[in-house]
C-alpha cells in the first residue's frame, strides 16, 4: 500500500508487561488473555494518517526474556521510535526501566523517540507503580509517559500515534536524517520529490534509493 | 533453552526408506551433491556427473549430464526444464546446462538446450549458489568471490540472453533468491555477513541495492517461503531470522547450528546439526552424531514436526510431502497428517484456539469451524472460564443453536456473558434467518440489558440499527418499556409505532400533551384511530386542547408536521364526531363545545342524530348543573332553538325523555305540542302549577279535545292552592260544553278537600236551573203530543164513521180542474186519473201521501219484532265504536220491549187497495178505507211513550241514563 513514510518501531520491556498484546490491540483491535511468549522477534504493521499524510508504521515486537536480549538489541538499530513498557502492577518491571533505557540507548541512534508506557491500567486494583511515578520517570529521562490497557484498548492508539506524531514532528524539524535508513524512516514510494514538508537538503540524493 | 521453544507437536509420519533402495543402487559409490524437485519428480545431482530423475513410483532414471559433477540443480517447478550447473572439466569451469525433460534424445535422456558459461569478469571462479526466476526469466548465479550473475532472457535459450556482473564485496554468495511482488523483481542476496536486497529492473537489468541487514548465513542456510507474506529466511546459530523487501522482519530463536533450511508448504524445514548440548535427555530415536528435523509453522507459529535422524543431506518438497534424504541415501518421506487428526490431536490436549489457528490457516470450511468454536466454548465453560466461552461461542452463531448456548448461561451470574452473546447474535442477526434468531432472544436480550442496568447499551441497541431491524419491534418496546420506558418511547416514535407510543406517553408517563401533539402530527387514518383509544384519557387530563384537536379532526383535519395544506386536497377526510362523543362524559362543558363547533361548522355535511341527541341532552346537564341565571337562560334558548328548528335530525322521543328526566319544561311543552300530546302538556304544567300554562292549554286545544278541561277539572279540584278564578273558568267552560255530569261534579266536590261548595254554587245553579228549564219544555212538548194524538184519533174516528166527501177541485198534481175520470183518496187528495197513473207509482197509495207514510210505515215495521234483530244488535255491539249508540238505538227499535203490535192481516189489506185504484167509475168507488180495520192505520196504534224518538228533540237527560 502507499505511503508518505514508513517508521519502524520497537516494543521493548520486560517479559509479561503484555508488549505483544498492545501490538496486537493496535494492529488487530483485539485482545488475547493467553499470550504465548514470545519467541524472538514479532512484527505488525498498521497504516495511520498524520497531517493528512498516510505513514505505515512497521512495529517490531520484541521477546522481554533476558535470554533473546542478545537477539532483540538488534533491532534496536533502525527504530525510529520505541515503546518502553512495564506492568502497573509488577514493580520490578518498572525498576528495571533503567536497564532498558541505557540499552536502547546505546544501540540505538539518539534521536530514536522513546515513550514510556504504564501498561495494565485496567488493574487498577493491583496496582503497585503509582502513575505519578511514571510521570516523574518519563520526565527525568525526557520521555512520553501515557497509561494504556491492552485489554480494554484505552491509550493504545495514542500511544502509537503520538510517538509517530513526535517523530514526524522531528522530520519536519530536519533533525531526523531520512536519508540514513538506519534511523528507522523510510520515504515511502508515493511520496513526491518536491514536497515542501520536506527538508530541502537531503532530498536529492535520498530519492535514487527510495523511490523506484 | 528448550523452555523456551514454541509448542511443539507431531503433525507426521515419517515413511523410512520409501524407495526401497533404488536410490541407492543408482548412486552406486556416488554422492549427492544437488538435490531438486519438481513438475513431479525429484531430481539429484551426483559427484560423477550424473542426473537422477526419481518418478512418483520411485523409479530413478540415470543420465550422464557433466563429466565431473552437478553442483546444483534447480528442476522448474511446473514445466519440464532443469536447471544444472556442473563441471565437465578438470579446474574451474562451472557450466550451465539447461535441460528440457520432456524432449528425449536418442539414448532416452534429455536433451540439453543450452549450455552457458558462469564466468564473471573473465575469472572462473567456483559456483556457490544458483536462483531462477520463471516468471520473469531471471536467473542469478552466485560465486565464491561475491560475484554475482545476473542473466536476462529466456531460459531453455542461449540467444538473446543478457548477463550482468554485480559484485559488492569478497564475501562469498551463500544465498540467492528471486522474490516479485508488486511486478518488481527483488533478487535477496545473503552471504557469510551479511543481506542484501537488490531491486532489478527488467528493461535495463539495473540493480538497486535496497536494504542491507546484519549478519548473513552459511550456505544452503537462506530460503524463500512459499508463505503469503513470502519472506526470505536465513538461518543463523541462535535464530532465524526473516526479511522482506522492507527490511527486518520477525526472528525466531531456534538453536542449533543449522544445516539447510528447506521449505515445504508454509512450513519451514530446518535441519539442524544434533549437538548434544541441546538436549537434556536422550530422546528416542536418537542417533550419535545425526541432525535434527525441526518443521516450523510459521504462520501460527509452533513446531509441528520435530525429531532427531540420521544425518541428512537433502530435503525436497514433492507430491505433497516432504522427502529426507539420509547421508545413507535412504529417502524418508514425511507425511503430514490431515487435518481431522491434527485437530483431534489438539483436541485432546484442550488446545483449541490452536486446533481453530490451523483449522483457519487450512481454509477449514466454516461449518467445521463453528464446530471447533462450540467445542472450545464448552471446554472453557467446563474450566469455569466463562468469559471465554462466550466469545467462542459468539464466533459459533449462525451455526450452533443459540438456545444450547442460552441454556448453559442461564444462571444469573452469567448474565453478562449472556448479554453479550445475545448482542452478538442480534449483530449476525438478519443474515442468519427466521429461525435462528428469535424474538424471544430479543425479549431476553433486552431484559438482559435492563438487569443488568445497561440502558446507555441498550439504547444504543434499540436506536443505532436503523436500516434493517432485526429484532421485533414490538417485542422490544414491550421490554424496555418495563424498565426504560423513555427509551422504549423513543423507539416506538422511531418505527412509528404510533399505539406504542402513546400507550407509553400517556400510561407510563401522564404526559398528555405531548402525546396529543404526537397525534396530530399523525396522517388522518391514524390520528383519528389513535384518538379514539386514547381520547378519554386525554379528555380527562387536558380538555380543552384536545377538544380543539377533536374539533379540527371533525373537520379540516391537517397532520401539523406537514407545513403547506396540500391544495389539490379535494376530499377532505372528516372523522365523525359520534366517535368521539363518549369521551366526553363528565365534560359536558367541552363537549358542548365541541358539538356547537361542529354543528356550525360551515362546509360540514349533516351531523347524525346522536349528535344533536348529545347535544341537547348535555344542554340540559349543563342547565340542571349550572346556578347561574343568565347561563342558563342562554341553555334554554339553544335548547328551545335546536327543539324548534326543523331540519335537524334529533330523536324527539329521546329529546322528550331527557327534557322529562331533566325537568325540562319549556321542552316538554314543546314536544308534547308537537305531538299534540295536549294532555302531557296539561299534566305537565299541573306538575308545575303553571295554572295559567293549564288554561291556556285547555284554551288552546280544548276545542278539539274536551277531555283536557275534564282532566284539567280533575287535576284541580285536587289542588288546594288553585286560584279560584282558573277554577271558575274551568268550570265555566265545563258547564257550558257540559262536559261533566254534574254527579261527578258532586263527587270531586265531595273527594276534594280544597274546594268548598261556593265556588261550585254558581256551577250547580247553573246545571240544575238548565235540567229544570229542560224538564218543562218536555212537559211542554209532551202535552202538545198528547193533544196532537187526540187530534188524530178523532180524525181517525171521523173517518171511520162518518163519511167523506171529496170535494176537491184540483188534481192534486197538475193542479189543473179536476176533471172525470179522477181518482179521490181519502186524504182528500184528488187527481186526473190519468195524472195519477202517470205519477203514481203504485195506484193503492196516494202519491201525494206517499212519502210521509211511507216514513210511518217504515218506522212501524221496523218495530216489527224481527228473529234477526238480536244477532244484528250483537253483530254491530262488537262492530262499533259507540256502544252506548247502538244500545240506544236498539232499545228505541223496541229489542227489550215486549212489543205487541197487532197485525192486521196485510193480505186483507191488498184486496182492498187493490180495490180501491181500479174504480174506474168515480162515485161508484167502493171506500176501500172503510173495510180497513182501525189497526191497520199506522198511526192509530202509536203511542207516543214508546217511540224513542218521539222525544228526541228534548234534551238527553243524562242523569236519566242508565248505563253512563
Amino acid at each position: 500500500m502507499a505511503y508518505a513514510y514508513l517508521f519502524k518501531y520497537i516494543i521493548i520491556g520486560d517479559t509479561g508487561v503484555g508488549k505483544s498484546c498492545l501490538l496486537l490491540q493496535f494492529t488487530d483491535k483485539r485482545f488475547q488473555p493467553v499470550h504465548d511468549l514470545t519467541i524472538g522477534v514479532e512484527f505488525g504493521a498498521r497504516m495511520i494518517t498524520i497531517d493528512g499524510k498516510q505513514i505505515k508504521l512497521q512495529i517490531w515486537d520484541t521477546a522481554g526474556q533476558e535470554a533473546f536480549r542478545s537477539i532483540t538489541r538488534s533491532y534496536y538499530r533502525g527504530a525510529a521510535g520505541a515503546l518502553l513498557v512495564y506492568d502497573i502492577t509488577r514493580r520490578e518491571t518498572f525498576n528495571h526501566l533503567t536497564t532498558w533505557l541505557e540499552d536502547a540507548r546505546q544501540h540505538s541512534n539518539s534521536n530514536m523517540v522513546i515513550m514510556l508506557i504504564g501498561n495494565k491500567s485496567d488493574l487498577d486494583a493491583r496496582r503497585e507503580v503509582k502513575k505519578e511515578e511514571g510521570e516523574v520517570f518519563a520526565r527525568e529521562h525526557g520521555l512520553v509517559f501515557m497509561e494504556t490497557s491492552a485489554k480494554l484498548a484505552t491509550n493504545v492508539e495514542d500511544a502509537f500515534i503520538n510517538t509517530a506524531k513526535e517523530i514526524y514532528e522531528k522530520i519536519q524539524e530536519g533533525v531526523f536524517d531520512i536519508t540514513n535508513e538506519a534511523n528507522g524512516i523510510k520515504i515511502g514510494p508515493q511520496h513526491s520529490p518536491n514536497n515542501p514538508s520536506l527538508p530541502a537538503g537531503p532530498q536529492g540524493s535520498s530519492q535514487g534509493g527510495g523511490c523506484c | 533453552m528448550t523452555f523456551l521453544e514454541w509448542r511443539k507437536f507431531n503433525f507426521f509420519d515419517i515413511n523410512s526408506n520409501v524407495d526401497k533402495g533404488n536410490i541407492k543402487s543408482a548412486l552406486d559409490d556416488a554422492q549427492v551433491r544437488s538435490m531438486s524437485s519438481g513438475n513431479g519428480q525429484l531430481v539429484l545431482g551426483d559427484s560423477q556427473g550424473s542426473i537422477h530423475l526419481i518418478s512418483r513410483d520411485f523409479t530413478v532414471h540415470t543420465y550422464k549430464a557433466y563429466n565431473i559433477d552437478v553442483t546444483h540443480l534447480i528442476q522448474s517447478r511446473h514445466s519440464s526444464k532443469l536447471i544444472s550447473i556442473g563441471n565437465d572439466e578438470v579446474g574451474i569451469n562451472p557450466l550451465i546446462k539447461v535441460w528440457d525433460l520432456s524432449k528425449p534424445d536418442r539414448h532416452d535422456n534429455p536433451t540439453c538446450i543450452r549450455i552457458s558459461r558462469s564466468v564473471p569478469q573473465n575469472r572462473a571462479v567456483v559456483v556457490t549458489c544458483l536462483a531462477v526466476c520463471e516468471s520473469s526469466n531471471l536467473m542469478a548465479v552466485g560465486h565464491q568471490d561475491g560475484s554475482i550473475i545476473v542473466f536476462r532472457g529466456e531460459i531453455g535459450r542461449d540467444k538473446g540472453s543478457k548477463q550482468k556482473v554485480l559484485k559488492d564485496g569478497n564475501q562469498p554468495i551463500t544465498g540467492l533468491a528471486f522474490r516479485t511482488q508488486d511486478k518488481k523483481t527483488y533478487l535477496f542476496v545473503a552471504t557469510l555477513s551479511n543481506v542484501q536486497v537488490y531491486s532489478i529492473q527488467a528493461q535495463d537489468m539495473k540493480l538497486y541495492l535496497t536494504e542491507k541487514s546484519f549478519g548473513g548465513c552459511t550456505k544452503r542456510c537462506s530460503i524463500m517461503t512459499e508463505s503469503n507474506d513470502t519472506q526470505f529466511v536465513i538461518a543463523q546459530d541462535k535464530a532465524i531470522y526473516s526479511l522482506t523487501i522492507e527490511g527486518k522482519g520477525p526472528c525466531f530463536v531456534v538453536d542449533g547450528t543449522k544445516e539447510f533450511l528447506q521449505c515445504f508448504r508454509s512450513h519451514l524445514v530446518i535441519v539442524a546439526n544434533d549437538t548434544a548440548s541441546n538436549i537434556p535427555h536422550v530422546r528416542p530415536g536418537h542417533v550419535p552424531g545425526g541432525h535434527t528435523v525441526t518443521v516450523l509453522d510459521i504462520n501460527n507459529k509452533f513446531i509441528v514436526y520435530s525429531a532427531m535422524q540420521a544425518p541428512v543431506v537433502g530435503a525436497v518438497a514433492e507430491w505433497g510431502s516432504l522427502f529426507l534424504l539420509s547421508k545413507d541415501y535412504n529417502l524418508h518421506q514425511l507425511n503430514e497428517k490431515d487435518l481431522q487428526s491434527k485437530l483431534s490431536l489438539l483436541f485432546k490436549k484442550n488446545l483449541y484456539d490452536i486446533a481453530i489457528k490451523i483449522a483457519k490457516s487450512n481454509h477449514y470450511d466454516k461449518e467445521r469451524l463453528v464446530d471447533i468454536f462450540g467445542q472450545y466454548g464448552d471446554h472453557l465453560y467446563a474450566k469455569g472460564d466463562h468469559y471465554g466461552a462466550i466469545k467462542q461461542y459468539i464466533k459459533t452463531i449462525g451455526r450452533l443453536e443459540p438456545s444450547y448456548v442460552i441454556r448453559k448461561f442461564q444462571d444469573s451470574q452469567h448474565i453478562e456473558k449472556l448479554t453479550e452473546y445475545l448482542a452478538a447474535l442480534h449483530k449476525a442477526g438478519s443474515g442468519l434467518g427466521q429461525t435462528t434468531l428469535l424474538v424471544e432472544h430479543t425479549t431476553l436480550l433486552l431484559n438482559c440489558y435492563t438487569k443488568l442496568n445497561h440502558i446507555d447499551q441498550l439504547k444504543h441497541f434499540l436506536m443505532t440499527k436503523d436500516s434493517e431491524v432485526d429484532f421485533d419491534v414490538n417485542v422490544a418496546i414491550k421490554v424496555c418499556r418495563q424498565s426504560s420506558s423513555e427509551a422504549a418511547l423513543q423507539l416506538a416514535e422511531k418505527h412509528g409505532k404510533h399505539a406504542w407510543y402513546l400507550k407509553i406517553q400517556i400510561e407510563d408517563h401522564a404526559r398528555y400533551l405531548e402525546a396529543l401533539q404526537y397525534i396530530g402530527k399523525l396522517p388522518f387514518s391514524e390520528a383519528e384511530n389513535s384518538i379514539k383509544v386514547y381520547g378519554k384519557p386525554l379528555l380527562d387530563h387536558i380538555p380543552h386542547e384536545t377538544c380543539e384537536f377533536l374539533k379540527k379532526l371533525c373537520t379540516d383535519y391537517k397532520p401539523s408536521n406537514t407545513p403547506l395544506p396540500d391544495l389539490n386536497h379535494d376530499t377532505v377526510e372528516r372523522a365523525q364526531p359520534d366517535d368521539f362523543i363518549h369521551f366526553f362524559l363528565d365534560h359536558s362543558l367541552v363537549l358542548v363545545e365541541f358539538l356547537e363547533h361542529i354543528i356550525n361548522y360551515p362546509s360540514r355535511e349533516k351531523c347524525s342524530t346522536q349528535v344533536y341527541n348529545t347535544l341537547i341532552e348535555h344542554y340540559l346537564c349543563l342547565w340542571s348543573t349550572t346556578s347561574d341565571t343568565t347561563a342558563r337562560e342562554t341553555y334554554v334558548q339553544k335548547v328551545m332553538r335546536l327543539l324548534s328548528s326543523d331540519g335537524i335530525p334529533y330523536d324527539k322521543n329521546q329529546a322528550l325523555l331527557l327534557c322529562h328526566s331533566h325537568k325540562f319544561s319549556p321542552g316538554l311543552l314543546l314536544i308534547y305540542k308537537e305531538r299534540k300530546l295536549y294532555d302531557l302538556i296539561l299534566s305537565e304544567n299541573i306538575s308545575r302549577k303553571d295554572y295559567a300554562g293549564v288554561l291556556s292549554c285547555c284554551r288552546a286545544y280544548g276545542s278539539q279535545n274536551p277531555i283536557l278541561w275534564q282532566t284539567a277539572f280533575h287535576k284541580l279540584i285536587k289542588d288546594p292552592d288553585v286560584p279560584g278564578h282558573y277554577l271558575s273558568e274551568v268550570l265555566h267552560v265545563i258547564e257550558k260544553d257540559k262536559l261533566v255530569s254534574p254527579l261527578f261534579m258532586l263527587d270531586a266536590l265531595s273527594t276534594s278537600s280544597s274546594v268548598n261548595v261556593g265556588l261550585l254554587r254558581n256551577y250547580f245553579l247553573n246545571v240544575l236551573g238548565a235540567d229544570s228549564k229542560a224538564t218543562e219544555t218536555e212537559v211542554s212538548l209532551a202535552e202538545k203530543d198528547t193533544k196532537d194524538t187526540e187530534k188524530l184519533k178523532s180524525l181517525v174516528q171521523q173517518i171511520q164513521s162518518k163519511p167523506v166527501i171529496f170535494q176537491g177541485s184540483r188534481c192534486s198534481v197538475c193542479n189543473e180542474t179536476l176533471e172525470l175520470p179522477s181518482v179521490h183518496f181519502l186524504c182528500q187528495h184528488s187527481f186526473h186519473k190519468h195524472c195519477f197513473q202517470s205519477f203514481s207509482e203504485s195506484d193503492k197509495e196516494c202519491p201525494a201521501c206517499l212519502p210521509r207514510n211511507k216514513d210511518i210505515l217504515d218506522i212501524i215495521q221496523s218495530q216489527e219484532p224481527n228473529k234477526t234483530l238480536n244477532e244484528d244488535f250483537h253483530r254491530e255491539l262488537v262492530k262499533e265504536g259507540d256502544p252506548f249508540g247502538v244500545v240506544a238505538k236498539y232499545l228505541g227499535l223496541g229489542i227489550f220491549n215486549k212489543l205487541t203490535l197487532v197485525t192486521n192481516g196485510n193480505p186483507k189489506r191488498k184486496i182492498q187497495s187493490s180495490q180501491s185504484p181500479s174504480t174506474s167509475k168515480p162515485q161508484v168507488k167502493p171506500l176501500p178505507s172503510i173495510s180497513k180495520p182501525a189497526n191497520t192505520n199506522p198511526f192509530e196504534e202509536y203511542d207516543e211513550s214508546k217511540n224513542p224518538f218521539g222525544s228526541s228533540d228534548n234534551a238527553y237527560d243524562e242523569s236519566l241514563n242508565p248505563f253512563s
